[in-house]
């Protein structure tokens, strides 16, 4: 199939402009010198995603990435950033100097993983799978057929919180230990 | 449709997920002075999963669920043992040495049994989601762990490092499984096995393969993914240095050999090279790298970086030469358990020395044979076991892996074995190094007096516990043959 062909369907017109949208905003996450802008960037890229996920009819994984990726993670960042009184302006600090052999890997990687996935995938059509699939297809595979993971994960998640409080929280010294037994 | 859950299979999970519930309710209930229960509890419980786990070997018998992805067979049941007796020696180290210095005790057990539970589950996972679930939930408590000493800059650098390094490998290693799994559709290794039967000319299951080997191999520690183990080791508590060298490593052994043998049988003339590779840069970097070392903890790191290349030696060879890779997985299983035991041994010494002399330098417990002959005895054996002196376990580790090579032959095979022979030659020096330090050499430094350094009644039965299995398996082999047999279940599918 020639690229005009590919461009004589209206689905690939959105899939390339929002493939485009993605690739800007990424590059932008990185080469951004404001925090801010960098997470807002991310947003951008992420809302991509979710538009593909949609195109692939997985409506349930577009919508917990923008609840969960967009609405929870990113707004957890921007307040890190406003809490920790990080700076908000340009930083250059954000800067490395160290820019070459990073970009030199990660254009080879680039590479590689394209070469590989035209290899293997060439111009193979993957047929749609037309009825997107439900939550509650999705909700009965979780608890059914990947019930272990669902619950192990569970498990990662408590870990992870209680280890992170743990490690995060500031340490009575002796002194205020005793002050606080006392009352 | 609706899948059957054969809860007696999954008692020994429930029972660590219980006890974790228990420990973190415990310690909101209990002041400080009190928090020695949760260690209490923690340690009963590990005792107690080991009750259906029994029961299950009796039984001997294969039970799966969902498709197949979850198998509670005698390997699994073996492994699981090795979890659970490991995690229970850990956890008796841990008791004191958590409670004399101001750490969080509660959360640190909490994790702990995570750690432990992620193992128990992986042990079992035979489809890729649950692998990596199971993978996760070993390692990820460990970041947190490593950095428990919260005001030590080592300790915070352990942490740091460790954590850094373990996410992008997992991000490598996660790549490597969705490629997997876009390529073939399947997710079960039985479906893996037969859906890349004939992909080796695939360039993106070369690809996937390639992330699969850099995860794996950071979780084992295998040169040249290793940078993290020494600082790593270094800085953390102790007892959960000898968790992350145990358990840890040995679920990411686990992982790494099962995929490789039941997912990709079909892609060996791709991993088998790679896992020669590893094999040998691991024993011979992790040796040289140890006979520098002065400090005790940074030795074990490099050893144990270098008994992962000799763990991997079987597999490696008999991959390579495509002999029969059942002998080789078992060879591979009994050099596992033999190392488990005796590493978390000579670690509860590291942890009872320390304390004595006051010092982790080698130079530092100088003449410890002097003050103290019964812990002078205890290093002995356990640093002759490492190094593979008969008639202590690890004589016989090294035997089953030599073994396994010579049955394997071929010219690889050959110097494969050649290199690892001189790499027990050269760990033999700095294993005999520390001994001979403890009895021969005169003390430089005080010695604690025995009011304080007395080893707590915990440390004491840890140590017990693994030095009546190094001595039974040196003398009595056969126990060590039978987990290696056990092994075969999983060849025979």
């Amino acid at each position: 199939m020639s690229f005009i062909d590919w461009l004589g369907s209206p689905v690939n017109w959105v899939f390339l402009v929002v493939g485009l949208a993605i690739l800007f905003s990424s590059w932008r996450v990185v080469t951004a010198k404001n925090v801010v802008h960098a997470a807002l960037y991310l947003v951008a890229a992420l809302g991509g995603a979710a538009i593909l996920f949609l195109m692939l009819s997985a409506e349930f994984v577009a919508w917990v990435v923008v609840l969960v990726y967009i609405g929870a993670v990113l707004v957890l960042f921007l307040f890190g950033i406003m809490i920790t009184r990080a700076p908000t302006g340009k930083d250059v600090g954000l800067d490395t100097p160290h820019k070459t052999s990073p970009a030199l890997l990660s254009v080879a990687t680039f590479v590689l993983l394209s070469w590989a996935s035209i290899q293997a995938f060439g111009t193979t059509q993957v047929e749609s799978v037309g009825e997107p699939t439900s939550t509650e297809v999705l909700g009965i595979a979780l608890l059914g057929r990947f019930v272990i993971p669902f619950e192990v994960v569970s498990f990662v998640l408590l870990a992870a919180l209680i280890g992170g409080v743990t490690i995060a929280r500031r340490d009575l010294t002796p002194a205020e230990e005793e002050e606080r037994r006392a009352v | 449709m609706t899948f059957e859950i054969d809860y007696l299979a999954l008692a020994p999970e429930l029972v660590i997920v219980g006890t974790m519930l228990a420990v973190f309710i415990l310690d909101l209930l209990l002041t400080r002075p009190n928090k020695f229960w949760t260690a209490t509890v923690a340690v009963a419980g590990t005792a107690l999963a080991a009750v259906p786990l029994v029961i299950l070997a009796a039984e001997g018998s294969t039970r799966s669920m969902f498709d197949g992805s979850y198998v509670v067979d005698e390997f699994a049941v073996i492994l699981k043992g090795v979890f659970i007796v490991s995690a229970y020696i850990v956890l008796l180290m841990s008791h004191h040495y958590i409670e004399s210095d101001r750490y969080y005790q509660g959360e640190y057990y909490f994790l702990l049994l995570s750690s432990v539970l992620g193992s128990l589950v992986m042990a079992s996972a035979r489809d890729l989601i649950i692998l990596f679930i199971g993978l996760e939930l070993t390692t990820g408590p460990l970041y947190l762990l490593a950095g428990w000493r919260k005001g030590d800059a080592k300790s915070n650098e352990a942490s740091m490092k460790y954590f850094i390094l373990g996410v992008l490998s997992t991000a490598v290693l996660l790549y490597g499984m969705s490629l997997l799994y876009g390529l073939t559709g399947e997710i079960t290794f039985a479906g893996l096995a037969e859906a890349t039967a004939d992909m080796v000319d695939e360039p993106a299951v070369v690809v996937a393969l390639f992330g699969l080997i850099v995860g794996f191999g950071f979780k084992i520690s295998a040169v040249p993914f290793h940078f993290w183990a020494p600082d790593t080791y270094e800085g953390a508590p102790t007892p959960v240095t000898a968790y992350l060298s145990v358990n840890s490593k040995a679920a990411g052994f686990v992982a790494f050999l099962v995929v490789m043998y039941q997912a990709l049988p079909g892609l060996s003339d791709i991993w088998a090279p790679a896992l020669w590779i590893l094999a040998a840069a691991s024993m011979t970097v992790g040796n040289l790298a140890a006979l520098r070392q002065t400090n005790i903890v940074r030795l074990l790191a490099y050893s144990s970086i270098a008994q992962a290349g000799f763990m991997l030696v079987p597999f490696a060879a008999a991959a390579v030469a495509d002999a029969d890779l059942a002998e080789a997985f078992s060879a591979t299983l009994v050099y596992l358990v033999i190392y488990a035991v005796m590493n978390l041994g000579a670690f509860a010494v590291v942890i009872a020395g320390a304390r004595k002399t006051r010092s982790g330098d080698i130079a530092g417990w100088a003449g410890l044979a002097q003050v103290d002959t019964r812990l002078a005895v205890l290093v002995a054996v356990f640093f002759f076991s490492l190094a593979g002196i008969p008639p202590l376990a690890g004589w016989f580790a090294k035997f089953a892996m030599f073994r396994s090579v010579i049955i394997a032959g071929g010219t690889a095979t050959v110097v494969l074995a050649a290199i690892a022979a001189i790499n027990s030659v050269i760990a033999l020096y700095y294993y005999a190094r520390v001994v001979k330090s403890v009895w021969l050499d005169d003390p430089v430094g005080e010695f604690a007096p025995d009011v304080e350094a007395a080893p707590a009644g915990s440390l004491r039965l840890a140590l017990l516990v693994a030095l009546a299995i190094t001595v039974v398996i040196g003398f009595f082999p056969a126990i060590a043959t039978f987990v290696g047999d056990a092994s075969r279940v999983i060849a025979s599918g």
